[in-house]
């Protein structure tokens, strides 16, 4: 088990096209990785590999999350979805 | 030989087999298999699955190329079939508690898109319709029932549906699209609207024909006269290819007239503008002094999510540069009543067409509607354009609008971002308390445009939906050019420009009444256009004037229309044929 937290930078948050991209990335690996967010008390880990589990948390940009991964690649998976978010997903 | 009867709507005659389109529907009911079978259970769901991706990955294909912004919807839609959540949802309900596949399928979506509902960013909520879309596919190919949409069809069909949605004609395939035939709608749907723009033949409000026409049946539609003909006879068809033949004969000597300056025989010019739907480029720009209506709703409708500022701009831009010069009259967003966004979930509403709509729903939602007053004003430095507002009923809905408006330009003024300071902000009149005080109305707003068909539909008190009130319907009516009078003499004497921009202003009979009553400017489809022109040609203004003084007097509208037939008739040389509704 690995995990790192960040802070959402680009403007969209998790939605829409950064969204799919960050989904995507997360389904590359084979661990089980999840993302759950730090500003609210008791929110639920969810699927990173679940686009809709992924919506349904809302997270837009300045929310802190934490994301955690379990498995052979674990280490690799959390360190290369992290460098993702903070890459903004290209915008601005 | 079998005739159906229903509306034409839009002219023409089409000969073409039948393709019946049935949006699929759901039917799930809660149930469970013997225990043993979960393997192959499982296997009808992944099957289904790996079916639907091929079905979806086809439309992205054949979309991409035109409209990438179409494919995108469809591209989303392939990743929530893959989503990795819904499939263990689906996989755990199968082995541990045995339920049908399409149980399964339904329960599982149903949750999901419930769980998205409940997010509170709008645009992720509306994320919950693509969900639905996407289950119902799964569950019409765990049905055995085959794909139907109408953005890729072998062969020229006409289409036979209960009723199109705006997203089916999305997507219409118009290359092989002869002609359109529907259960439901008037004059004035949607269907008839985009038959219209895109020169469709369609016969609409033909009760239960996806029952009565079969699938590949050789169809006659004469939307001439507003027939179906079913199983015809040799001759029959014989018959049809020569009036089709005779059809686009009369279409082309009345297209002498689409160049033509638009003049009465007596000298008097008047003004043809052009109603639009699109963003994209129209030969119809050609032949028009201005557009009257520019609805703004496609922009809405051909988005995955409530579009941006920019994207609107952009749009506003386009269709300006596409204008060829001719000024636009913007509509502001005109949804509720018939029209809804998929990604914006609306109350339902026991009387939609009574109900918070059009200008009032923007009231209600004042940050999306100042997004489209920011993007309309952004453009507005690019070319002549005007804004109208949907749905006016009182001197508070034009202040409010107004209002609107001033803190929109406020606001692009202190970011120094440049807009067009003199634009004119008008009205559409299509609600008859607004028609009653057009005098105060002409006061407070620069220009203003009638709806005829809204303003049927309120002052008939008739929903224009209802295929049983057809004949209620009635846009010709003695009560009508009274009110239309009415309007024209208030914004005339103010010195406001006034114009039509509903159907009545393309339907030649009714125009030459139109112009006896005061009115200058015509706004309609291209396909009217020169139907228009030449009709007007034949009167000279003190006919037309005395034509309207007793149309205004008659009883019925069956009586206007005869007489107004006839006074065509005795002018025409070689008399066409002149088809209303």
């Amino acid at each position: 088990m690995y995990s790192k937290q960040t802070i959402l930078k680009n403007l969209t948050g998790l939605h829409a096209r950064p969204a799919s991209e960050f989904v995507a990335c997360a389904k590359s690996f084979e661990s089980k990785v999840t993302v759950r967010r730090l500003d609210v008390d008791g929110a639920p880990e969810a699927n990173a590999k679940s686009i809709i589990k992924i919506l349904a948390q809302g997270l837009s940009v300045n929310t802190p999350i934490e994301i955690s991964a379990d498995g052979p690649d674990e280490h690799a998976a959390v360190e290369k979805l992290v460098e993702l978010i903070d890459s903004k997903f290209g915008e601005d | 030989m079998r005739i159906l009867k229903g509306n034409p709507v839009s002219r023409g005659i089409a000969l073409a087999k039948g393709y019946i389109y049935r949006a699929f529907k759901a039917d799930v009911h809660e149930s469970y298999f013997e225990p043993g079978q979960e393997a192959v259970k499982y296997k009808q769901f992944t099957d289904a699955v790996a079916a639907a991706e091929a079905e979806l990955n086809a439309i992205v294909t054949s979309l991409s190329a035109e409209s990438p912004e179409k494919a995108k919807i469809f591209t989303a839609h392939i990743e929530i079939l893959n989503d990795e959540e819904v499939a263990e949802g689906v996989k755990d309900m199968i082995f541990s508690s045995r339920a049908m596949p399409d149980y399964a399928v339904d329960m599982v979506f149903s949750e999901f898109a419930l769980l998205l509902e409940k997010a509170k960013d709008p645009l992720i909520a509306a994320r919950s319709a693509d969900l639905r879309d996407v289950r119902n596919r799964v569950l019409r190919i765990l049905k055995g029932e085959k794909e139907q949409n109408l953005a890729n069809l072998r062969e020229k069909v006409v289409v036979v549906a209960h009723d199109l949605l705006p997203s089916d004609t999305a997507t219409l395939d118009r290359a092989h699209v002869m002609g359109i035939i529907t259960e439901v709608g008037g004059a004035t749907s949607h269907t008839a609207i985009l038959a219209q723009s895109y020169k469709i033949p369609a016969v609409l409000g033909v009760p239960e024909a996806t029952e009565i026409v079969h699938n590949g049946d050789m169809v006659i539609l004469d939307a001439l006269k507003g027939q179906v003909l079913l199983e015809p006879d040799r001759a029959t068809i014989a018959e049809y290819e020569a009036k089709l033949e005779e059809f686009l004969k009369s279409e082309k000597q009345s297209a002498e007239f689409l160049n033509r300056i638009p003049l009465v025989a007596s000298g008097e010019r008047f003004s043809v503008g052009l109603n639009i739907g699109t963003t994209e480029p129209d030969e119809g720009f050609k032949y028009v002094d201005f557009v009257g209506l520019f609805r703004t709703e496609i922009v809405y409708m051909e988005s995955e999510h409530m579009p941006t500022e920019d994207e609107q701009f952009a749009a506003y831009r386009k269709v300006l540069a596409n204008a060829m010069g001719n000024p636009v009259t913007l509509r502001t967003l005109d949804i509720g009543g018939d029209k809804t966004l998929r990604y914006l979930a609306l109350p339902k509403e026991d009387n939609p067409f009574l109900g918070n709509r059009a200008l009032r729903l923007c009231l209600d939602m004042p940050e999306m509607f100042k997004t489209q007053l920011r993007a309309a004003l952004r453009a507005s430095a690019f070319g002549p354009m005007q804004i109208m507002f949907p749905m006016v009923g009182t001197m508070d809905d034009i202040r409010a609008g107004n209002a609107a408006v001033e803190e929109a330009k406020a606001e692009l003024r202190a970011e120094g971002i440049p807009f067009d300071e003199k634009i004119n902000i008008g009205i559409m009149i299509e609600i008859p308390s607004i028609a009653m005080i057009a005098d105060m109305a002409a006061k407070e707003t620069d220009f203003a445009s009638v709806g005829t068909n809204d303003l049927t539909q309120y002052l008939h008190a008739v929903d224009r939906m209802n295929p049983k009130l057809t004949n209620y319907y009635q846009s010709s009516s003695p009560a009508m050019f009274r009110i239309l009078g009415r309007i024209f003499k208030e914004y005339n004497e103010a010195g406001k420009p006034i114009s039509v921009c509903g159907e009545l202003a393309g339907d030649p009979l009714a125009a030459i009444v139109l112009f006896g009553l005061g009115l200058r400017k015509f706004s309609m489809n291209a396909s009217n256009i020169a139907h228009v022109k030449r009709t007007l040609s034949l009167f000279t203004l003190a006919e037309t004037e005395q034509i309207a003084k007793k149309v205004i007097n008659m009883e019925t509208q069956a009586d206007v229309e005869a007489y107004l037939k006839t006074e065509v008739a005795k002018r025409e040389q070689k008399p066409i044929a002149i088809t209303t509704k």
